[in-house]
């Protein structure tokens, strides 16, 4: 699904150049959930911005879904982006001006999509996250759990393959934040990758495979049995 | 798509309503100012004869003695009463007309109604037809009235209205300076603006009321009105061989080629007078058409053009304060288009909706901008000045105001829409 | 207060920055350029007339028909006219200032000499310089053995023996000597005596350019209000009106097969000369105020768009012992620096329009006056367009630096 090959990033300004990333390598297969973990600093939100299409690289390879995106053009990055990816950030980053049935509108509506076909899937979308009654809402009027399921339906919306989600939990309190990864893993249990960037680790210890990015280089962590990690299966 | 985006601007202009009002009110200022100024300018330098114009020419000779050091290179600007009536008597073009301005002291029958002036033009029989007056009733009088210095006037609906009550008064008489006239005809209400066949009457105005015979008016030594520039003292400038120009001749003439041919006969008329010994200068012509005669005579006074260039400066002004506020308003939204950029939006759909929501700001102030324009003709029709009456918004006017607020907000819109959609969209996915 | 963190803050917002120093520089240069425009308009609607304006009433009239009688039935209504209580004197001209119809003639100091000079020529009755309150500065008046007709000019019978000129005119003509007893040519071959000199006497109309407005001359010549059109009367400043309104009763009295087509006190006559000259400056001063507002306007605009951008930058500073006086003063400031740029701007562009203005409407060059206008009325309004958005940026609590973003 996701492949990188000695992807490095260098943000230069006038006087300094700091290297981001250094080769980071990474492979992500079909149906898989992986949590990254690190330091502040290290690397990851880098790492997540490269893996989202969001940000150019400096060398190395990436290949998303056997599409090497290196060479891309923004409409290019911006269409793949729309069709493959679903983004949960922590901050939700729900448009305040919309209400939701238009949140989850706005990714669709840069597909082409018949209002016809948008509707259904708008509506399958958040009747997922268990919120299709409240559609006419704005966000201001959701909790923060609820405003991150309206986030999460946007995502998936488009039927992405991979999610891609920064501290999905952040900024929710334990009751919310169990919802949102239970939705997050029942998800990927129907097969979404899933790939999580987290400081929790109560949230890493429930992925199955645990990356950790130190320095701009990543390398798979050894799982250690975890109280956690159990529940995962359920 | 289309709609949507419209639909994302309409969302957008109503949540930020200070900046949109100044917007809004900024391309309605200027596209008022600048409508306003132009539609004046536009009223002024209208065709007066729409269809006729290429075809009707002013006809200037040389006349004037060598000795005197006037400027060489223009003659005068009007014909001297003789070689007047020598070129319509040679009729070499189509058609042909001599005329000058008029006062007509009109003594009404009517008791209630005090003796009055009356703005009069004294001419031949061509000038209806070829001016195209229309005729409410009656008829142009003919060459032989002009002949025999018939005693005919035609009139315009408002003076027969005025003195009759009605327009049916064909073969009745009106009492001018002292003499009884037959009404042939009554003129349907006719504006000839600007005033082209004189320019010395009026240039904007009216027109005039009372029309009859040149050779009548000559031979009633009717009052007149206009220039007259005489090279020699002379008692009785109207006489026939009076060394004065006070006499417009206009000629009409289909093609380029009797153009040319009415040239050439212009100069070999001027040959021959000066080897009869009435012109000393070497023949010097002009035949020009209204278009070129209302450019040569620069009707459109200054201050009307002053006056566009001072609105199209305001206009620029109330651009650049709107791209200035698009800006602002583009990129305070750097965080919606951050979103909307990670979730798919290239730039190319940002621009295009940022592009659509200057659009409709445009078609917004281009309304309001319409009402300021209705407006402001209406302060210039209050001024005093002769050609404020007639300046109107009609139908081309309304939607190029429109299309200007249109075209020149999104052209405002260009740069803050390039601006704002290149927000990137990884710098904006942290928590606000 | 240091002008280092405002350039450093400026430099980074490049783009806003250089929207705002645009606006007012363009917006200077068309103020300063108007302003001009109207200052030149209003001068021009104050020029002297050099009669005793507030005293003048002209009534215009004409005959109908022939009036072989004329020159008599002109001296029944002088005499007629001078009999309403208040009227001081009469006399028939034909022309006054600013009454737009005028008589012109070209006149020169030697014969035949292919440069004249065009001037208007004032005549009518006897009492006429007397009528408009003209005073002989220099030489004399006529004396009244030098009136002739104008019939027997225009027939060769008579010749006018002398004239009165402007000082304007003088000065034009004889540079460099006294111009009384000097011959000058106006009519025809043989020239009129120069016996006087008045101070100012305006043209009807400025038509032959400006430094020709002051050339004028006054003739010996009698002729009949048929000729003239205008009776001029000169009447107690305080009973003009009741004047005006006895005027056409006592007129019609003696003849009522004329058309009196206006009576009108000077004040009137120089209203209607300069309206289009009073309806420009309105307008310009109009469109100059609109500018200003617009301008005002996009400071506004982008001044809130800082404010609201700085927020967090404002209340950290207001937590490191800023006072509410210190953000204020930073947010006039800045708008001061972007002002003044925009200004100097607009200076050297008004100086283009100018040139442009002056190439293609024969407008004259700006004097150095204008420009502290335009400048003192763009600080001016830029420090009252920004003031809202500061004085919004000093309410911001400094409690806002502890939150977390």
């Amino acid at each position: 699904m996701l492949q990188m090959k000695e992807v490095s990033k260098v943000f230069r300004t006038a006087t300094v150049e700091t290297r981001a990333l250094r080769a980071l390598s990474l492979e992500v297969d079909e149906g898989q959930f992986v949590a990254i973990t690190g330091p502040s600093g290290s690397g990851k939100t880098t790492f997540l911005n490269i893996a989202g299409l969001l940000e150019e690289f400096s060398s190395g390879t990436y290949m998303l879904d056997g599409v090497n995106v290196a060479n891309l053009d923004d409409r290019a990055r911006s269409r793949l982006r729309n069709e493959k990816i679903g983004f949960v950030f922590q901050g939700f980053n729900l448009i305040p001006d919309l209400n939701l049935f238009d949140n989850v509108d706005v990714p669709l509506r840069y597909r082409g999509m018949t209002s016809g076909d948008r509707r259904k899937r708008i509506e399958a979308a958040l009747d997922r996250v268990g919120l299709a009654k409240r559609m006419r809402h704005f966000p201001a009027e959701l909790s923060g759990g609820q405003q991150q399921r309206v986030a999460i339906a946007r995502a998936i919306a488009g039927d992405p393959k991979l999610l891609l989600a920064d501290e999905p939990t952040g900024n929710l309190d334990s009751e919310m934040a169990r919802e949102v990864m239970n939705l997050l893993e029942e998800l990927n249990s129907q097969g979404t990758v899933l790939v999580i960037v987290t400081h929790d680790p109560a949230i890493a210890s429930r992925a199955p495979r645990n990356v950790h990015i130190v320095d701009g280089v990543a390398a798979d962590v050894e799982r250690k049995p975890a109280a956690g990690a159990t529940t995962t299966a359920s | 798509m289309f709609a949507y985006y419209l639909h994302l601007a309409l969302r957008s202009l109503g949540r930020n309503r200070v900046i949109t009002a100044l917007m809004v009110l900024a391309i309605a200022f200027g596209v008022g100012a600048s409508m306003t100024t132009l539609t004046v300018l536009r009223t002024l330098s209208a065709d007066p004869v729409p269809g006729k114009s290429h075809r009707l020419f002013n006809v200037q000779l040389d006349p004037r003695p060598a000795s005197r050091s006037m400027p060489s290179t223009e003659p005068p600007e009007q014909l001297t009463r003789t070689d007047a009536e020598a070129l319509i008597r040679a009729a070499k073009a189509e058609r042909q007309v001599m005329m000058s301005g008029g006062n007509a002291a009109i003594e009404p029958t009517r008791a209630d109604l005090a003796p009055f002036f009356a703005d009069a033009r004294w001419t031949t029989a061509d000038f209806f037809v070829m001016f195209g007056a229309p005729f409410a009733a009656g008829t142009p009088w003919t060459a032989v009235d002009d002949e025999r210095a018939a005693r005919v006037v035609v009139i315009t609906r408002e003076l027969a209205e005025k003195l009759f009550g009605t327009i049916e008064i064909i073969g009745r008489s009106l009492r001018v300076d002292g003499t009884e006239m037959r009404i042939v005809g009554v003129l349907d209400t006719w504006r000839v603006n600007p005033h082209f066949y004189d320019l010395n009457t009026t240039v904007y105005g009216t027109g005039e009321q009372l029309f009859a015979p040149f050779s009548t008016s000559r031979e009633l030594k009717l009052s007149r009105s206009g220039t007259t520039d005489c090279w020699e003292n002379a008692p009785e400038p109207e006489a026939l061989g009076a060394p004065c120009t006070w006499v417009q001749l206009w000629v009409e003439l289909g093609s380029m080629s009797a153009v040319a041919n009415y040239q050439d006969f212009l100069t070999s008329y001027s040959q021959d007078q000066r080897r009869a010994g009435r012109f000393e200068r070497e023949p010097t012509i002009r035949l020009r058409s209204v278009v070129d005669w209302l450019a040569f005579k620069q009707v459109v006074p200054s201050d009307v053009r002053l006056q566009t260039w001072i609105a199209l400066g305001f206009l620029i002004v109330c651009l650049i304060n709107t791209i200035g506020l698009l800006l602002t308003k583009f990129l305070r939204r750097a965080s919606e288009v951050g979103v909307r950029r990670a979730l798919g939006a290239s730039k190319r759909e940002i621009f295009t909706q940022l592009l659509i929501e200057a659009a409709v700001v445009g078609l917004a102030g281009g309304l309001v901008g319409l009402l300021f324009t209705w407006i402001g003709l209406g302060m210039i029709r209050s001024q005093p000045t002769t050609y404020a009456a007639l300046a109107r918004l009609d139908l081309p006017m309304l939607g190029i105001t429109i299309a200007l607020a249109v075209v020149s907000s999104i052209l405002a819109g260009v740069f803050p829409a390039w601006r704002g959609c290149q927000v990137s969209p990884s710098i904006q996915l942290k928590s606000p | 207060m240091h002008l280092h963190p405002i350039l450093s803050t400026l430099r980074r917002h490049r783009t806003a920055s250089a929207l705002i120093v645009l606006e007012i520089a363009v917006t200077c240069a068309i103020v300063s350029n108007t302003v001009f425009l109207v200052q030149e308009r209003l001068s021009r609607m104050n020029n002297s007339s050099g009669v005793v304006e507030d005293e003048l009433i002209v009534v215009q009239l004409t005959g109908i028909g022939e009036k072989p009688d004329a020159a008599a039935a002109t001296e029944v209504d002088l005499s007629a006219l001078r009999s309403i209580p208040g009227v001081r004197h009469v006399a028939t001209s034909n022309m006054v200032p600013f009454g737009n119809s005028s008589w012109n003639t070209s006149i020169s100091t030697i014969p035949d000499d292919p440069n004249t000079v065009n001037s208007a020529m004032y005549f009518g009755s006897q009492d006429l310089l007397e009528v408009m309150g003209l005073q002989v500065t220099a030489g004399r008046d006529f004396a009244p053995e030098e009136y002739v007709t104008l019939d027997d000019v225009q027939s060769k019978k008579a010749q006018a023996p002398a004239v009165i000129i402007t000082r304007g005119l003088a000065n034009r003509l004889f540079p460099d000597k006294p111009p009384i007893g000097q011959p000058l040519y106006v009519l025809g071959k043989n020239p009129q005596t120069v016996v006087g000199v008045i101070e100012h006497l305006a043209r009807p109309n400025e038509g032959t350019g400006r430094e020709n407005a002051a050339y004028a001359i006054v003739l010996p010549l009698l002729a009949p209000y048929t000729v003239t059109g205008n009776y001029v009367l000169r009447a107690d400043a305080k009973q003009a009106s009741q004047v005006l309104t006895s005027v056409d009763t006592t007129l019609n009295r003696i003849d009522r097969g004329r058309v009196i087509m206006g009576r009108k006190p000077f004040a009137e006559i120089r209203r209607e000369y300069f309206s289009q000259d009073r309806s420009l400056a309105l307008l310009l001063t109009g469109v100059s105020i609109a500018l200003l507002v617009v301008t005002a306007m996009g400071i506004v605009g982008l001044a809130s768009f800082w404010v609201q951008q700085r927020t967090r930058q404002i209340g950290i500073r207001r937590a490191l012992g800023a006072s509410r006086g210190d953000i204020l003063r930073y947010f006039l400031l800045e708008n001061f620096i972007l002002a003044t740029i925009g200004i100097v701007l607009g200076m050297a562009l008004s100086y283009g329009i100018n040139l442009w203005l002056m190439k293609a409407y024969q407008v004259a060059r700006l004097p150095g006056t204008v420009l502290p206008i335009g400048a003192a009325l763009l600080w001016l309004v830029g420090q009252l367009a920004v003031l809202g958005p500061a004085l919004r940026a000093t309410k911001i609590s400094p409690a806002i630096a502890t939150r977390a973003t």
